[in-house]
C-alpha cells in the first residue's frame, strides 16, 4: 500500500526521473551535431550492438555458403564462362586506356597542367539488414575501426553511390545521392557546364541550370570535383527530362543515376591521397 | 519471489528487448518494413504496464541502442520511449484493471504520441515532412499487441509458478 501522504523527496518522484532522462536526451541530440562528443558514445554503444548484428548476419552467411555448396556444377561452369567473357572485355578496354593515359599525360606535360593522381580505393560489403529509417541509407561493414570517416566518398562499379553519413565502430551508414538531404557538384561531360544535383526520390534533379546553357536529354553527368568531397570525373547520372522553371529564370532537369541502388553488394571507399589508409600503411612498411 | 525466479525474470526482461531489436533489424521486404510495428515501443509499453523496476532507464538505454543501430539522431528513440514508459507507468494501476479494449486504445494513443514526438524531432533536425504511410505501424500494432501481451503474460506466469 502506498501511504496517503506522499512524503518522498522530489528527486525520487517518477516525474523528476522522467524530466532528467528527457533532458539527457535533448543534450545528446544537441551534442550529436558535434562529432567529437557524440562519436565516442556511438562507438562504445556499437560494441554492445555488434553481437546482435553478427547474430542476424550469421544465418544469411550460412545460407549463402550452403547455396554455394549445393549449386550445380553446370551453373558454376556457365557463370565461369560469363565471367571469362567479362574479363576479356575489361582487359581489351584496359589496353585501350593505357594508350589514352599515356597520351593524356603527354598533353598535360605540354600544357604544364597538374597531373591527376590515381584513386586509392578499398572495398566494403553492403550489410543486408534493415538499419535505416526514412533516409535513403545503405549500411557497409566497415566503420571507424577501419578508418572510415564522415564525408568519405563511396562509389560503385557503375558510378557514384554517395558519401559516408554516420560512422560507428564496425559499420557506417552511407547516404545515397538520391536522398533529399544530399547534393553533389556535377558537370556535363559534353559541354563542361557545372551545377549541383540534388537527390529526389529515385533520381537526382538539377534546379540551377542557366537558361542559356547548352544541355540536352541524354547528357552524361560526372562529378566536378568541387568541394573536394568527390574526386573529379566519376559518372553520376544521365539526363532524362528537361523543363523550364516556373519563373523562367533557370532550366531544371531530372537525371537517372547509373547505379542500381536496389542490388548493391559491394561498394568502394575512396581515400584521399594525403591520408593513407590501412593497406597503404602496410605497403609503406613493407617497402 | 525467490532468487532464481528473480534472475529468470530479469533474463526474460532483457531477452524480450533484444528480440524486439532483432525484429526491427531483420531485412523484410520493402512493403513489410512499411507496415511493421514499432516492436521496441510495444515491449516497453508491456513492461511499463507490469510496473517493472527501472523501466524508464532501460527504455532510455534500449532507445539509444536503436539510435546507434539505425543511425538516427542520438537520443531520438530514447526520448520518445521514455515518454511512453512514463505515461504508462504513471497510470499502470488503473490501466491494469480496465477492459481489454480500453487498454488497447490507450496503448495505441500513446504509440501515436510516440510517433508524433519522433516526427517532430525529424522535422526539426532535417525538415522531414511526415506522410500518411507513417501511420501504418500503429494499425499493425493494434493486431500485434493482444498476442504480444498474451504471450508475454503466459511466459511470466510460467516463470512465477516455477
Amino acid at each position: 500500500m502506498e501511504p496517503l501522504h506522499n512524503k518522498r523527496h522530489l528527486t525520487q518522484s517518477p516525474l523528476f526521473h522522467f524530466l532528467v532522462l528527457e533532458l539527457i536526451c535533448v543534450l545528446l541530440m544537441v551534442s550529436d551535431k558535434n562529432q567529437s562528443i557524440a562519436q565516442p558514445l556511438r562507438n562504445g554503444l556499437s560494441y554492445l550492438a555488434y553481437p546482435l548484428i553478427k547474430t542476424l548476419e550469421w544465418p544469411q552467411q550460412f545460407f549463402q555458403s550452403a547455396q554455394l555448396a549445393l549449386s550445380r556444377q553446370n551453373s558454376l561452369i556457365q557463370e565461369n564462362t560469363a565471367l571469362k567473357q567479362q574479363l576479356i572485355d575489361a582487359q581489351l578496354r584496359v589496353q585501350q586506356n593505357t594508350t589514352l593515359k599515356a597520351e593524356n599525360q603527354r598533353l598535360r606535360t605540354l600544357l604544364k597542367a597538374a597531373q591527376e593522381s590515381p584513386l586509392s580505393i578499398s572495398m566494403a560489403f553492403v550489410t543486408n539488414l534493415n538499419m535505416s529509417e526514412k533516409k535513403q541509407h545503405i549500411i557497409i561493414n566497415q566503420g571507424s575501426n577501419a578508418g572510415v570517416f564522415v564525408g568519405q566518398a563511396v562509389i560503385g562499379l557503375e558510378g557514384v553511390i554517395g558519401q559516408v553519413d554516420i560512422v560507428s565502430a564496425h559499420n557506417a551508414h552511407v547516404i545515397l545521392i538520391t536522398d533529399t538531404a544530399h547534393a553533389i557538384p556535377v558537370e556535363s561531360l559534353r559541354t563542361g557546364i557545372r551545377t549541383l544535383a540534388y537527390g529526389h526520390q529515385d533520381a537526382v534533379i538539377l534546379n540551377e541550370i542557366p537558361v542559356s546553357a547548352d544541355v540536352r536529354e541524354g547528357d552524361v553527368l560526372v562529378t566536378s570535383g568541387f568541394g573536394n568531397r568527390f574526386p573529379r570525373g566519376l559518372k553520376v547520372a544521365q539526363l532524362t527530362h528537361l523543363t523550364m522553371t516556373e519563373n523562367r529564370m533557370f532550366q531544371s532537369a531530372t537525371a537517372l543515376p547509373f547505379v542500381n541502388f536496389e542490388r548493391l553488394t559491394e561498394v568502394f571507399l575512396v581515400w584521399p591521397n594525403n591520408t593513407p589508409h590501412n593497406s597503404d600503411i602496410a605497403i609503406a612498411t613493407e617497402s | 519471489m525467490t532468487k532464481s525466479t528473480f534472475r529468470k525474470q530479469t533474463t526474460f526482461f532483457h531477452f524480450s528487448f533484444i528480440c524486439a531489436l532483432m525484429m526491427m533489424l531483420l531485412p523484410w521486404g520493402k512493403v513489410v518494413i512499411l507496415i511493421q510495428p514499432y516492436w521496441l515501443a510495444l515491449v516497453v509499453a508491456y513492461w511499463s504496464l507490469q510496473g517493472q523496476a527501472n523501466i524508464m532507464n532501460w527504455a532510455f538505454f534500449y532507445g539509444l541502442m536503436l539510435d546507434v543501430l539505425m543511425g538516427s539522431l542520438l537520443g531520438k528513440h530514447g526520448m520518445s520511449l521514455v515518454a511512453l514508459s512514463f505515461l504508462i507507468a504513471k497510470s499502470a494501476k488503473q490501466l491494469r484493471i480496465t477492459s481489454f479494449w480500453q487498454l488497447m486504445m490507450m496503448v495505441l494513443a500513446l504509440l501515436l504520441n510516440d510517433l508524433i514526438i519522433r516526427a517532430m524531432i525529424d522535422w526539426i533536425s532535417y525538415q522531414y515532412l511526415p506522410r500518411a504511410i507513417d501511420l501504418l505501424p500503429i494499425i499493425s500494432a493494434a493486431f500485434i499487441w493482444p498476442w504480444l501481451k498474451y504471450g508475454l503474460d503466459r511466459y511470466q506466469l510460467k516463470i512465477r509458478n516455477g
